[in-house]
């Protein structure tokens, strides 16, 4: 089989892997090799479907033992199967590298007979890479669940990121749908590497020559809509993982219908508004103070998909608002809806100096259709006077208009609506001609 | 009303500034040579570039305001903003009022307008980072070919240089005629012209055409979004990507 057929199988293959950043890792360029990290991480590319491509992102092989219902290259499925060698992947990696496609490898695998074969496979490949090829661009691993911890420590060694897939985010979505993997199966390796990256750190700092692990942290990834698994339920395990395991993030992707069975749901498209709620409640819980149980509750346990997470808490909680642009703290600034980080840091830099009007608000780029009804600036309302709760969501829902208008359209006064009977049909055809 | 005039040089714009602190005179504008219009009610002054009294003005900027002000404003004019001469005049008479404080005045108009001019080019200079595409020409040279808005090549060459320490590559600013050239460590920017059809490497062929076969393969069907796609990745960029073969004709109707 040639390289161009395996990197079509082993590419698509792994398209459903959602992480592809190449951020939180300095790796310095040694012995003259090739290559660097860059710490905000570079995209070098948007597929067609407007997701940044960073990594090479391919599996080392689509010949799996398991049985995921839900997954393209389960055992029992009909799909043509490869393996890349270790070479191939590295040649395939620093050519692409040196063109400038790539920030560097994204590599994943199904469980190629079993987990430990699998995962010495991909720790020849990325050995190969650093050593043989000098090669010292970012380097993504998924690590297989079931693998020897021995395994995971030392690819860990040579990596910038690893990540362990939660897949479905509860144990009886597990169940119905991936039988041969469990909960235990998949935190274990994610504690594991949580602890050694801990370990590295407290060593690091007595020794600066301990070799790194993982320095870019670890990621996960999980599936929405495939199970009936509610949105509170998702953000709890978000937070928790953020909180237990320090995740550098985690990954939400939209149920794709790849396989057809009677445990999965049928649907017609992925949710991808609903995916795309659950990235802003995410965000509202690494970067804005929000905790899952503020966003959502047991009464409303799916974020709402007409509004943005963050306005739709505003509206529940009006009381806090409004707040003074000139003398609110940042962790109030950043909870209006219409104010993100930036325009609150600015916010804060800017009023040092002196009292920050209406106008310089909009140019900092706060949102001010959305924020004015939550904020006053120098003292002044710039809102909706006395609405409630509803009128304000109207008015908040972006692309619709208000529906209960209480004023009629006023009409201009003009001769003619005043004298109707004095103007005939060829008079008002003449003036409009300019001829009498 | 006096208009300066400079040269399009940095260290022309930056003399222009010191001139007018020693002629105690206030320019309305600071402009580049090329951007002139006749004016009945305007004085144009030409200044000369005097190397020395630019550099004493960067050294001045440097130590009474900050060194992040000199990038501030080397980033303004790399930008080839019509109103750059004037937003660094403006925002260097606040920042001898205020020294290293005015860097957080971000309120005031002028400043704002050298951030707004600072973040453009930073942004573009980052985003050019992931989207310059090499190609392996047979002489064992790497070659990319870009259409800036701003003059970034001096920001990007850096990056390059530490990243292919060992690889000899050209990158040419179609645009402006200019090239950051790096052989064996050593990195310069020249004047560059070159048109024609490129002398491609046999393996280079393969390889792009690996590359345009990944970039079809990742991109899931059910998902497909070209408006994001080019919100991110806007169309002027995709003249010169490999993988966007033909897209010239999306950029330039007929």
């Amino acid at each position: 089989m040639d390289l161009h057929t395996k990197l079509k199988i082993l590419g698509a293959a792994a398209k459903y892997d959602v992480s592809c950043s190449s951020s939180g890792s300095s790796r310095k360029n040694t012995n003259g090799g090739l290559g660097n990290a860059s710490l905000p991480g570079i995209c070098h590319s948007w597929s067609d479907d407007g997701r940044c491509i960073s990594l090479l992102k391919v599996l080392l092989s689509n010949c799996c033992v398991y049985n995921c219902l839900y997954c393209v290259n389960r055992a029992a499925s009909d799909t043509p199967r490869a393996t890349f060698t270790p070479d191939q992947i590295a040649q395939l990696t620093v050519n692409f590298y040196k063109r400038n496609y790539i920030e560097g490898l994204f590599l994943s695998s199904a469980v190629y007979k079993n987990p430990d074969y699998t995962m010495e496979l991909m720790l020849s490949t990325v050995i190969k890479l650093r050593k043989e090829y000098c090669f010292n661009g970012y380097i993504h691993v998924k690590a297989i669940p079931g693998a020897d911890p021995l395994l995971i420590d030392e690819t860990g060694k040579y990596v910038d990121r690893m990540s362990v897939n939660i897949e479905l985010p509860s144990n009886q979505g597990l169940k119905l749908l991936a039988p041969q993997k469990n909960k235990d199966s998949i935190i274990k390796p994610m504690e594991f590497i949580y602890n050694r990256i801990l370990q590295t750190r407290e060593e690091k700092k007595l020794f600066r020559s301990t070799p790194s692990f993982a320095p870019a942290g670890q990621t996960t990834q999980l599936i929405v809509g495939a199970t009936m698994d509610h949105d509170l339920k998702i953000l709890h395990l978000s937070e928790s993982l953020y909180k237990r395991f320090s995740l550098k993030r985690v990954y939400y992707s939209a149920y794709v219908p790849v396989t057809r069975h009677p445990s999965l749901p049928i649907i017609a498209n992925p949710p991808l508004l609903r995916e795309h709620r659950l990235y802003q409640a995410d965000w509202l819980l690494r970067f804005y103070g929000f905790t899952a149980g503020e966003l959502l509750d047991e009464k409303h346990p799916n974020l709402d998909t007409e509004l943005d997470p963050k306005s739709s808490w505003a509206l529940r909680n009006l009381d806090l608002f409004p707040v003074e642009v000139n003398t609110a703290d940042y962790e109030a600034l950043v909870r209006v809806p219409g104010i993100g980080v930036k325009s609150a840091k600015r916010i804060i830099t800017a009023r040092k100096h002196h009292m920050i009007d209406y106008e310089t608000l909009k140019r900092f780029g706060v949102v001010v259709k959305r924020a004015r009804h939550f904020i006053t600036c120098r003292g002044k309302y710039y809102g909706e006077r006395n609405t409630g709760g509803t009128d304000l969501r109207y008015l908040l829902i972006p692309g619709t208009v208000r529906k209960n208008k209480t004023t009629t359209p006023g009409e201009q006064l003009t001769l003619q609506a005043l004298y109707p009977h004095a103007f005939t049909g060829i008079d008002i055809f003449t003036t409009i001609t300019g001829e009498m | 009303m006096i208009y300066y005039i400079y040269d399009g040089s940095f260290e022309g714009m930056l003399t222009a500034v010191y001139e007018s602190y020693i002629r105690h005179e206030c320019p309305e504008k600071i402009l580049k040579g090329d951007c002139l219009q006749d004016n009945l009610f305007v004085e144009y002054v030409f200044i000369d570039t005097d190397e020395q009294k630019a550099k004493t003005l960067y050294d001045a900027v440097k130590k009474k305001i900050s060194p992040g002000a000199v990038k501030c404003i080397l980033y303004a004019y790399l930008s080839e903003d019509k109103e750059a001469g004037t937003a660094v005049y403006q925002y260097l008479k606040l920042g001898w009022k205020m020294g290293k404080q005015v860097d957080s005045a971000i309120a005031h108009p002028w400043v704002f307008q050298i951030h707004t001019l600072y973040n453009k080019v930073r942004g573009e200079a980052g985003r050019m980072l992931g989207l310059i595409r090499f190609n392996l020409l047979r002489n064992g040279i790497y070659y990319a070919s870009i259409e800036p808005d701003h003059n970034i090549l001096s920001i990007i060459a850096h990056h390059f240089k530490q990243r292919m320490p060992r690889q000899d590559w050209i990158i040419h600013d179609v645009k402006r005629d200019l090239a950051a050239v790096c052989h064996d460590h050593q990195c310069i920017i020249i004047p560059f012209e070159f048109d024609g059809p490129l002398p491609l490497d046999q393996q280079e062929i393969d390889y792009q055409s690996l590359w345009k076969e990944y970039f079809k393969d990742i991109a899931i069907k059910s998902r497909i979004n070209p408006k994001l796609q080019r919100q991110n990745m806007p169309l002027r960029y995709w003249k010169h990507l490999v993988e966007k073969p033909g897209a010239a004709k999306y950029f330039y109707p007929k």
